[in-house]
């Protein structure tokens, strides 16, 4: 992996940043003419089918490492509905236009080329944990010794947004793409003096500190943009979430007088027509809503009977395999563990995961003590950023991973520094993921 | 980490040195012990080690010198910069294998 290897764009009239774009230079090793492709070993004594539902970053993460680690004889079908993926990481960089949706977008040639990785466009609606077969919306049947579900999240319907229409209207913005942009839209669209709110979930939720980022950006945003706007922030959370140091200044310090934060908040309803949000704080009037709706495993996690933990899939942390049914591992958001749900740790767990399942088809024990990490960069501003990190060491006592420490580490501060390492810190991290 | 340091003290120097890089088709061989440790850096190092933005590569360097770096970085918890943060969880044998692992990988 070089630089070469990817075309290079540039992105963002104001950061002019380089980023990977989206397609990988072809390499035309293996795939096609039946020789393996360079970077997977002929043999490692692993072999087995593996069939991988979602190419998110958990997704495309293990099914990469399967293939560099397991080997020629370790076969991984990755089943995924989009063509591409577009990442939920730098993605409140379109809401103020820093950033365009074709720089967060990630094709999957380069799984397949690179790493033989036989990807399959196509949706997953059924498994049978007993015939270890996935069904396709497109009728095929892939058959497993092993299955690894990085299926992500499902939104619950928050009440008032139960059409489509109501839903177009009050985007949650929390899968890049369409509802990115439509979000965007309704930015640029809002008149000077508006009023954003944004509401956020009860934890467990996709990406602990991004909501409290995604009020930072739009306050940012409006500052510049929407001159006597506010950004009121609705939190279902009796606190801040995560990075409390630093989001509490941005909010009291930072875009003072445009953030205004109340912690403990239900939504009652939210009505689409008039953009008005019933909550225990009050009817708000808004111009625009972000809905970030509570959250739940995708929907074929709960239907094959994976869900023990909530609304979340128990898993042993030193393969992922579930806890009820065997030979299936579910990595990423969709799994309850100690970890947060966010990317870059997904990216981590599929490393464990592939590492596993590399020792199970081999015959051997899974290792015994695997550590995982957690770094997340979060904008304050168009020009800042502060991060979070932790990492997690597995506990034979509890079964669990714990926090070195205890918890997370929040940087001092947001700085114009820390921002240039988040742009890098995200090339890598996709490279590692997508390349 | 009891299990990674009895594994590297069981190859020995010696065997280190039969270990390939990852690269070129290989065939069969032990795994270097430390392989799984040592991808949790490749998140922000870039895959292997070799970064593809601005960020530090650590593939190639000799290990010594990676071993010093992250043992300064062990002994500094109080700086809170997210190197420092991330030494901190890391056992001195777990980071000296770490280290091994990367002065092994192509530049």
């Amino acid at each position: 992996m070089n630089r070469r290897d990817f075309i290079w764009s540039l992105t963002g009239a104001t950061l002019g940043t380089i980023v990977p774009g989206p397609s990988g230079r072809r390499r035309q090793a293996g795939a096609a003419g039946g020789a393996e492709p360079d970077l997977v070993p002929t043999a490692t004594g692993a072999s087995g089918r593996v069939v991988v539902v979602g190419g998110g970053m958990a997704g495309a993460t293990v099914a990469k490492y399967l293939r560099r680690w397991g080997g020629a004889d370790v076969r991984v079908t990755l089943v995924e509905p989009h063509a591409s993926y577009q990442s939920c990481i730098l993605s409140n960089g379109v809401l103020d236009g820093s950033r365009s949706l074709r720089a967060l977008t990630f094709e999957y040639d380069v799984l397949r080329q690179r790493h033989g990785v036989k990807v399959v466009q196509d949706r997953a609606v059924d498994v049978d944990p007993v015939a270890r077969r996935v069904t396709t919306e497109g009728g095929r049947r892939l058959r497993y010794d092993r299955l690894v579900m990085a299926a992500g999240i499902a939104f619950d319907v928050i009440p008032g947004l139960e059409s489509a229409a109501a839903r177009a209207r009050v985007p949650h913005a929390w899968k890049a793409g369409a509802q990115t942009l439509a979000l965007r839209d309704q930015l640029r669209a809002m008149p000077a003096g508006g009023v954003v709110v944004v509401t956020i979930p009860p934890a467990p939720y996709r990406c602990p500190p991004g909501p409290y980022e995604r009020a930072c950006v739009l306050a940012d945003y409006v500052k510049h943009h929407k001159p006597g706007a506010r950004v009121v922030v609705l939190d279902a959370n009796p606190g801040i979430v995560a990075e409390k140091e630093n989001f509490t200044r941005a909010f009291g310090v930072t875009h003072a007088g445009v953030v205004e934060y109340h912690a403990g908040v239900t939504i009652g309803e939210i009505d689409a027509t008039t953009l008005t949000v019933h909550s225990s704080v009050g009817a708000i009037a808004a111009d625009v809503i972000n809905a970030i709706p509570p959250q739940r495993a995708a929907a074929l996690v709960a239907e094959t009977g994976l869900t023990n933990a909530g609304p979340w899939a128990g898993v042993d942390v030193l393969s992922y395999e579930s806890t009820i049914v065997p030979d299936i591992h579910v990595i990423g958001d969709a799994s309850a563990t100690t970890q947060p749900k966010a990317g870059h740790i997904a990216n981590s767990e599929a490393k464990v995961c592939a590492d596993a399942i590399t020792r199970l088809l081999r015959g051997d024990g899974v290792d015994p003590a695997p550590m995982t990490n957690s770094s997340c960069y979060t904008p304050i501003t168009a020009g800042t950023a502060s991060w979070l990190s932790v990492v997690f060491v597995y506990d034979p006592v509890t079964r669990t991973m714990k926090p070195v420490g205890g918890a997370p580490t929040e940087s001092r501060r947001a700085s114009a520094e820390q921002y240039e390492e988040m742009l890098e810190w995200y090339e890598n991290l996709m490279a590692d993921t997508f390349a | 980490m009891r299990r990674i340091q009895l594994a590297i003290a069981a190859f020995g120097a010696t065997a280190l040195l039969g270990w390939l890089a990852p690269s070129g088709g290989q065939t069969a061989s032990a795994p270097h012990p430390a392989r799984l440790l040592a991808s949790n850096c490749f998140q922000c190092h870039g895959p292997d080690g070799r970064s593809v933005s601005g960020i530090d590569s650590l593939a190639g360097k000799p290990a010594a010198e990676l071993y010093e770096e992250l043992l300064e970085m062990r002994n500094r918890p109080a700086s809170r910069a997210i190197m420092n943060v991330h030494a901190q969880g890391y056992t001195k044998a777990q980071l000296r294998a770490i280290a091994d692992y990367f002065s092994r990988q192509r530049p």
